[in-house]
C-alpha cells in the first residue's frame, strides 16, 4: 500500500482537510466523509461563553479521523508554542500544524519564527508539520530543525490560485527527506492534481472545499484529484516534445 | 473575586479552576486552561486554587484549516 508516513503517524489518504468556514457542521461532516481524508485540521480559540454547547468535536468522529491541531492566527513563537501545548491538554494527538504568521494582510508565514518554534516544539516531543512559503532554503532549514513534514504553500491561504511556483515545489521535493505536503491556496481539483503530479506527498486544503457551491461534491473531486495526481506521478509521465508523434502505426497504410 | 478570563474582567465566587468551569457551565473534557500563562493539567483542575486578579485563558477546538 502507498502510505504516507509522518513521524509515527501513517495514512492511506494523501488528502488532509480543514474544518473551517463550512456553512453548517452537518455540511462539514458530509464533506469530510466525501473527501476520504483521514486527517482533519482544527484550530484552538477562546471559548465563546454565549455559545459553548455546540462543539465541533461532536461532529468529528475520532475513530475515523486523526485530528491535527494548528496554530493559525499566531504571530509569535511564544503564542504558537502555547497553543500547541494547549492542544495536547485537550487530548489531541501529539502533533501540530505549525503556523507562525508574519503579515496579517497576506497571511504570509514568518520563516524565522517558524524555525524557532519548530526547534522548540521538536525538543518538547511534538511531531511538527511546519507550514512555510515555497522557499527552497526555508524548507531545508525546517527539515534540519526536525520538522517531520514541511508544508510549503501552493498560493496564499484561501486564495484558490493553485500551485503558483511549480518549479520551486519540484526543487523542494528533490531535496527533501521528509514528506512534503502542499498546503494552502488550492482552489479546485486540477490544482491538487498538479501538486501531486509534481511528486508532493500530500495536499492540505480547506477553503476550496468549504466555500465551493457544493462542498460535498468538491470534496469528492479533490479526493479524485489527489488520487489521479499521485498515480500519474508514480506512473511516470512522458517527456514533453515540440513535434507530433503519431499514435497509430505508420507502416501498412493503404496506398 | 476578580478574574480576567479570556481577556475580560469578570466577578466570580469560586475557589478552584473546577469551580470556575462549573460556574461557566463548561465541560472539562472540551477545554484547556492556562492560568497566568501556565498550563493547568486537567487532573489538577480540582486542586488549582484561584486568586484575585488571576488571568485565565480557556480554549476549545474550533473549525480551522
Amino acid at each position: 500500500m502507498d502510505k504516507i508516513k509522518i513521524g509515527k503517524f501513517e495514512f492511506n489518504s494523501r488528502l488532509f482537510i480543514g474544518t473551517g468556514k463550512y456553512s453548517t457542521m452537518e455540511m462539514m461532516e458530509k464533506a469530510l466523509d466525501a473527501s476520504g481524508a483521514e486527517v482533519v485540521t482544527v484550530a484552538l480559540r477562546r471559548v465563546n461563553f454565549e455559545d459553548s454547547k455546540e462543539n465541533i468535536l461532536n461532529y468529528i468522529d475520532q475513530k475515523k479521523y486523526t485530528i491535527l491541531p494548528n496554530t493559525a492566527g499566531c504571530y509569535t513563537v511564544e503564542d504558537a508554542v502555547r497553543i500547541t501545548r494547549l492542544g495536547r491538554e485537550l487530548g489531541l494527538p501529539n502533533w501540530i500544524k505549525l503556523e507562525v504568521m508574519g503579515d496579517e494582510k497576506t497571511l504570509m508565514p514568518d520563516n524565522e519564527g517558524t524555525l524557532k518554534a519548530t526547534k522548540q516544539l521538536v525538543d518538547e516531543g511534538f511531531t511538527v508539520l511546519a507550514y512555510t512559503n515555497d522557499d527552497i532554503v526555508a524548507c531545508q532549514k525546517l527539515e534540519k530543525a526536525g520538522a517531520a513534514s514541511v508544508m510549503p504553500l501552493g498560493a496564499p491561504i484561501g486564495s484558490g490560485q493553485g500551485v503558483l511556483n511549480p518549479n520551486n515545489i519540484k526543487i523542494i521535493l528533490e531535496n527533501a527527506k521528509v514528506p512534503i505536503i502542499v498546503d494552502a491556496g488550492v482552489g479546485t481539483a486540477s490544482d491538487v492534481t498538479v501538486a501531486m503530479e509534481l511528486g508532493a506527498d500530500g495536499v492540505l486544503l480547506n477553503t476550496g472545499v468549504a466555500l465551493a457551491k457544493d462542498p460535498v461534491r468538491m470534496a469528492r473531486a479533490m479526493k479524485a484529484g489527489v488520487e489521479a495526481g499521485r498515480d500519474a506521478f508514480l506512473a511516470g509521465r512522458i517527456p514533453k516534445k515540440l513535434y507530433a508523434s503519431a499514435s497509430s502505426p505508420i507502416e501498412g497504410i493503404i496506398k | 473575586m476578580k478574574l480576567i478570563i479570556n481577556g475580560e474582567e469578570k466577578d466570580f465566587d469560586c475557589e478552584t479552576v473546577s469551580n470556575l468551569l462549573n460556574n461557566l457551565k463548561l465541560k472539562k473534557d472540551i477545554v484547556a486552561v492556562e492560568l497566568n500563562k501556565n498550563i493547568v493539567h486537567r487532573e489538577n483542575f480540582d486542586d488549582t486554587k484561584l486568586r484575585d486578579n488571576d488571568k485565565l485563558e480557556i480554549v476549545t477546538v474550533v473549525g480551522g484549516g
